[in-house]
């Protein structure tokens, strides 16, 4: 189970014709999806498209009666892999991921698909990663779909137009033997709204194994066959479905000499800047004509042609780089000889999320460059100007900067430690490279760790440090999770580190779940409720592997922890060392014990409650502690010394006894002003007894300090 | 258009594990329980772990079937003074988002707790850290239109549920939203989770917001020393010898220093206090530099060695503080485990000189400082380990012939010394002096780098500074500086750089 229970969710995917749904986009994609039929779904967990997974995982019992085949991937290439299903069967089915990076991951098996095309719908959801929120590299997934010749929607962000591009999406798949992508922005996938539902479809009825075809092999000569069929015969059955079936939208206005074209999902945040400038309300009437690209690849030139015609000029808004669909804009004026002026980046910044903020600068300079009758650029102007002077003096108005809240590991993370271990084993033999992975261990790259010389992708931590080690001439330090592990990293790391006899060491975070992503399992996952069959287990495939030099250690041990990874780092001898640090993610660990916990102390049980904290008389308020740990349950408060003023450390009632704070002051030898605390809640006889007992000694000898 | 057709926009500031998903929630179901249009976004991403996480709500405040038919255009992010509401779980994350100009001096209503939760720079700072917090109201209340600003965990705290709550109620009440109270307790009612204590915090801001601020909790932090009639007669010297402002701190000194050591000791703290004072008032001072080096020169004298710490481990109120702290019942054992991990140096300092120098040079030579420790976790609530800790308490008298103590003193009268010659060139001067003594506190690693750090300010800064050797102004900032730099980092690097820098500028 992932960390947010989706049980209201999974009734609401039950809905039938003429019912309301309400809740996030994400689901509503979800619905969407057993609406049109699919036969199978698959993905790979990563924000913003983890839900869509979570709650199908929940959902079992509705996709089994519904006949829907379901794989959690282990990767996005597994999950592109799976739509090849759709190539030879008459079948509809759905992934998803995070993209851009998980297209990066997926696009070998998605040029393979694209080639030789499907006959059953196939869909891809693609969560694009971009702007405020994003946790990944800024690039457009865009390029993939020109590339491949895969349709690329973006719907306008509310849940209606949503579902409906997802079952034209399917539609237009099987018109034109093509795959489709529907690009989600983060924003989108959370946003919450409405949508009346219909009946969900079964899968397909069951059919023999397909006959044999090599022209559906992307091998030659049929790759060259696919290539002529993509552009001659599968684009323009794509252009003319679009076309008919209007996927995209014209909102006219008066003012007829200009005009917009906008990416769907940057339609609301137009709408925006256009009522704040006075061109439009808040129901969406537009005094400026707007041509909406729910479909972004491919254009439909005549509707292009026909939207330009007779404008003077258009303003392409399109976020991200490069500007792709205004280059492709600019080619359909040309080759239609048409004189409308092409506006776009140049008005509106070249790279960065189109916030309608932004799209207010960018309305006034397109406006201003064109002057269109009935419409004093002036007002624009004015409103754009009040921006960026209200941004100025907001900031101010601050007296000093803000510390940044950056995210940081969770309170009892087990990752925490093995970074402060790693502090501590770089202090006594030295510093050297870390190479950082994916995944909540990335944390490890802010305060205050502040470690890592690089981040290359999933699972690629210790790939990326292969050429690094003979450089520096020593040993590297890789740090990967058991999610990347399974992803890509046991293959592209270890095996490749092994065959080419590397020197480096890897640490191996096994908390059982892929974490950031909200706690899915994976295939090393142990944890209850997870699929029956025994899982995969690291350390023995890692010694199949032929992996010599392998310990596992406690995650919390710091003070064992620190002297294996100095072993690592500084033994002699050459060849991967592997250290698994083993230690469950106290997010899914304590959504497990409170339950337990609670019910035992209702059953009248004993349950032996831990909690760390620091004596504030002797703490010096130096916050070495702080700066080995981080852990949000350990602050400060104000010094109750009344000779001292340096805020003193304290531990908030949020700490779960994990028990580093502990281990670190003894491993990094801070300082004696550590307790822990064991409160015995529903004690025994012998609790009692020894309680009363240690009272009497202690209340007695103190009783002759005061003597 | 007329305001009334634009949408009501809500930013709410919270940090993962705040509720701030579910206060939205409560927003939207309230929204659609009027029949109005809502909208609602999230940015959550891996910042729901503990970074800042903002959700953003807009309601069309003219209901849906007035609209025949058509439906609002709402935006998926809040925009530049276009504000109706700011929300904020927790002071700074409050001026953040006034800051960023989403809120105006025209518009804006902000709701926030005044309590903090420090970020990580604030917390790990060597010395104090914190943002000032008055500075941050001042932010607030210049960026906003009307506020209301009050201690929202603690009224959480007293109504057993987290902040969001309390947060709703405040909302409800604004007048902001044109969606009465009762539907928004009914939404509580209806998702059916910790119903009552999340009504009661709904209600408890839902009074803040009509007038009935609870009053800020003014429990004062700072824990006076226990009097003692050992105490007494020094403490009246104190008030007799020493000028007004010094003399609530000396009496703090000097009961801490008896109860440190003894009478002789705190005799001798008075003695090198008085010093200090016929100094100042030499000088036209007004008792403010031998009020300050009451204060420090009380926690030098107290140096933390494993006496000090078994002395406080052994305190009966602590095993008190401990049961309040973690929350144990009356009736529940509470075990407590303390973490000792004494070194060579700790050993030594207990140690006549004589015998603890050779070991310790050798230790040092070896590098065995950081390495040989006796590494004990003591079960201090227990007879075994609260007897061996009262006997090493008892071991104060002995303090007197280790090696440390003479160490200490050596370093304290040669700070005192400068603070003396600092008094030749100006009063502040030699309050700057007072102050490097800050630097030198805690334990095993953290005191070496403090120790050090000082005695190179020193040498380096002090001295010449004292001597007259450079311009007034200079020296004076020549020291603050040198504070600054070496409570900047761990490593030393920033006090390295400061250094370096002022050799030059001084030549």
């Amino acid at each position: 189970m992932a960390e947010r229970s989706f049980h209201h969710e999974i009734q609401s995917l039950r809905l039938g014709d003429g019912q309301t749904f309400r809740g996030e986009g994400i689901l509503a994609v979800t619905k969407a999806l057993l609406q049109s039929g699919i036969s199978y779904v698959g993905g790979y967990q990563g924000a913003p498209v983890s839900h869509l997974m979570d709650v199908l995982v929940e959902a079992e019992d509705l996709l089994s009666e519904l006949g829907i085949h379901i794989e959690a991937c282990t990767n996005e290439a597994g999950a592109a892999a799976m739509l090849g299903a759709s190539i030879a069967y008459p079948i509809r089915g759905a992934v998803t991921w995070k993209s851009v990076v998980g297209t990066n991951v997926a696009s070998d098996a998605l040029s393979n698909l694209a080639s030789p095309g499907v006959i059953g719908g196939a869909m891809i959801i693609i969560g694009e990663d971009y702007g405020d929120g994003a946790s990944v590299i800024q690039e457009r997934s865009h390029a993939f779909a020109m590339k491949s010749s895969i349709w690329l929607l973006d719907p306008r962000p509310n849940l209606p137009s949503i579902v409906a591009m997802v079952e034209k999406g399917f539609e237009l798949s099987e018109a034109s033997n093509s795959p489709v992508m529907l690009d989600l922005r983060i924003k989108a996938c959370h946003v919450t709204g409405s949508f009346v539902t219909s009946d969900n479809r079964p899968a397909a009825a069951r059919s023999g194994p397909a006959a044999f075809d090599y022209g559906r092999l992307s091998h030659p000569p049929s790759t060259f066959a696919h290539e002529i069929a993509k552009a001659e015969d599968r684009m323009p059955r794509a252009r003319r479905f679009i076309a008919e079936h209007r996927l995209n939208e014209l909102f006219d206005g008066d003012l007829a000499e200009i005009g917009i074209v906008v990416q769907g999902g940057l339609y609301n945040s137009l709408m925006r800047a256009l009522m704040r400038v006075g061109l439009a309300d808040a129901l969406g009437n537009s005094r400026v004509p707007v041509y909406c690209l729910n479909v972004t690849y491919p254009l439909v030139p005549e509707e292009v042609v026909a939207f330009c015609t007779s404008r003077r000029a258009v303003l392409m808004v399109e976020e991200g780089c490069p500007d792709y669909i205004e280059q492709a804009l600019g080619q359909i004026l040309r080759k239609a000889g048409l004189p409308t002026g092409l506006f776009g980046k140049g008005c509106l910044p070249q790279a960065g999320e189109y916030t309608s903020d932004v799209l207010v600068e960018g309305l006034a300079a397109f406006l201003e460059q064109v002057g269109p009758a009935g419409f004093d650029p002036v007002h624009a102007r004015k409103v754009a100007d009040e921006i960026a002077g209200r941004r100025k003096a907001a900031a101010g108005l601050l007296e000093a900067e803000l510390p940044g809240r950056q995210p940081g590991f969770c309170t009892g993370c087990p990752e925490r430690p093995v970074f402060a271990a790693l502090k501590l084993a770089q202090k006594e033999v030295g510093a050297t490279h870390v190479s950082a992975d994916i995944g909540c261990h990335s944390f490890g790259t802010l305060p205050p760790f502040s470690m890592g010389n690089s981040i290359l992708g999933f699972g690629m931590s210790l790939a990326s440090a292969a050429a690094v080690g003979p450089h520096i001439g020593r040993r590297p330090v890789a740090v990967m999770g058991d999610g990347g592990f399974w992803h890509n990293g046991a293959i592209t790391g270890v095996a490749g580190t092994l065959y080419n006899r590397g020197d480096g060491v890897l640490v191996i975070l096994q908390n059982g779940y892929t974490s950031a992503t909200g706690q899915q399992f994976m295939p090393s996952s142990i944890a209850e409720g997870r699929r029956p069959e025994t899982p995969m287990n690291i350390e023995a495939t890692l010694k199949v592997m032929g992996v010599k030099w392998l310990r596992t250690v406690r995650s919390y041990s710091v003070g064992a922890m620190k002297s294996a990874l100095a072993e690592a780092m500084a033994g002699t001898g050459k060849g991967l060392r592997v250290i698994i640090a083993d230690g469950e993610c106290q997010l899914a660990r304590q959504r497990r014990v409170k339950v337990e916990d609670s019910a035992k102390l209702k059953a009248g049980e004993r349950v032996v409650r831990v909690r760390y904290g620091v004596d504030d008389e002797i703490c010096s308020g130096d916050h070495s502690c702080i700066r080995l740990s981080g852990c949000p349950s350990l602050t400060i408060k104000p010094n109750p010394d009344p000779l001292r003023d340096d805020p003193v450390a304290s531990v908030i009632n949020s700490c779960v006894g994990c028990g580093l704070c502990g281990e670190v002051a003894h491993a990094a030898v801070l300082c004696p002003s550590f307790w822990r605390a064991e409160v015995i809640q529903n004690p025994n006889r012998l609790d009692l007894w020894l309680e009363s007992w240690r009272r009497r000694v202690r209340t007695w000898l103190s009783g002759r300090v005061a003597a | 258009m007329s305001a009334s057709n634009k949408p009501i926009s809500i930013v709410i500031a919270a940090m993962g594990g705040e509720g701030g998903g579910v206060l939205t929630d409560w927003l939207v179901e309230a929204a659609n329980a009027e029949g109005l249009a809502v909208q609602s976004t999230s940015v959550p991403g891996v910042a729901q772990r503990t970074g800042a996480t903002t959700y953003y709500i807009e309601i069309f405040p003219v209901p849906l079937a007035q609209l025949n038919g058509a439906a609002p255009i709402l935006a998926l992010a809040p925009s530049v003074g276009d504000v109706d509401l700011v929300v904020a779980t927790e002071l700074m994350e409050a001026a953040r988002t006034v800051s960023r100009g989403y809120a105006t001096p025209e518009r804006t209503r902000l709701i926030a707790s005044t309590h903090r939760v420090y970020a990580i720079d604030e917390k790990a700072a060597m010395g104090d850290g914190r943002a000032d917090s008055e500075a941050l109201r001042r932010t607030i209340e210049a960026g906003t239109h009307a506020r209301l600003l009050f201690d929202m965990e603690q009224a959480a705290k007293q109504a057993g549920c987290i902040v969001n709550s309390v947060l709703l109620g405040a909302i409800a009440g604004s007048g902001v939203l044109p969606i009465p109270a009762e539907t928004f307790e009914a939404g509580i009612t209806a998702a059916g989770k910790a119903v009552d204590s999340n009504l009661r915090g709904f209600r408890a801001g839902l009074a803040a917001a009509r007038g009935e601020v609870p009053a800020p909790a003014a429990a004062p932090h700072k824990r006076p020393h226990a009097e003692s009639a050992a105490a007494l007669p020094l403490v009246a010297r104190a008030h007799a010898e020493l000028p007004e402002p010094a003399q609530a701190m000396a009496a703090e000194g000097v009961r801490r220093l008896v109860a440190y050591q003894d009478q002789r000791y705190a005799a001798l703290y008075l003695e090198r206090l008085g010093l200090i004072w016929t100094a100042e008032r030499d000088t036209g001072g007004d008792g403010t530099l031998t009020r300050n080096v009451a204060r420090h020169l009380a926690v030098r004298m107290s140096f933390e060695d494993v006496i000090r710490v078994a002395q406080l481990k052994t305190d009966p109120a602590r095993f008190d503080r401990i049961r309040a702290e973690a929350g144990a019942a009356a009736g529940q054992p509470v075990v407590v485990t303390d973490f000792l991990k004494p070194g060579i140096e700790e050993v030594c300092s207990l140690l006549p000189g004589i015998v603890a120098r050779p070991i310790l040079a050798l230790a040092r030579r070896r590098g065995w400082i950081d390495r040989v420790h006796v590494g004990r976790k003591v079960t201090s609530s227990g007879a075994a380990g609260f007897a061996t800790l009262w006997l090493m308490a008892r071991l104060k008298g002995w303090r007197r012939h280790g090696h440390r103590f003479g160490e200490e003193q050596r370093a304290i009268e040669l700070w005192l010394e400068s603070i003396r010659r600092a008094l030749g060139c100006s009063v502040e001067l030699a309050v700057e002096v007072a102050e490097c003594a800050r630097l030198v506190k805690g334990y095993g690693e953290t005191w070496r780098r403090g120790e050090g750090n000082f005695r190179r300010i020193h040498q380096a800064v002090i001295v010449p500074a004292v001597t007259g050797l450079w311009p007034p102004a200079f020296a004076l900032d020549a020291i603050v500086n040198a504070r600054a730099a070496a409570l900047a980092d761990p490593e030393g690097r920033g006090l390295e750089r400061t250094l370096e820098a002022m050799a030059k500028r001084a030549t």
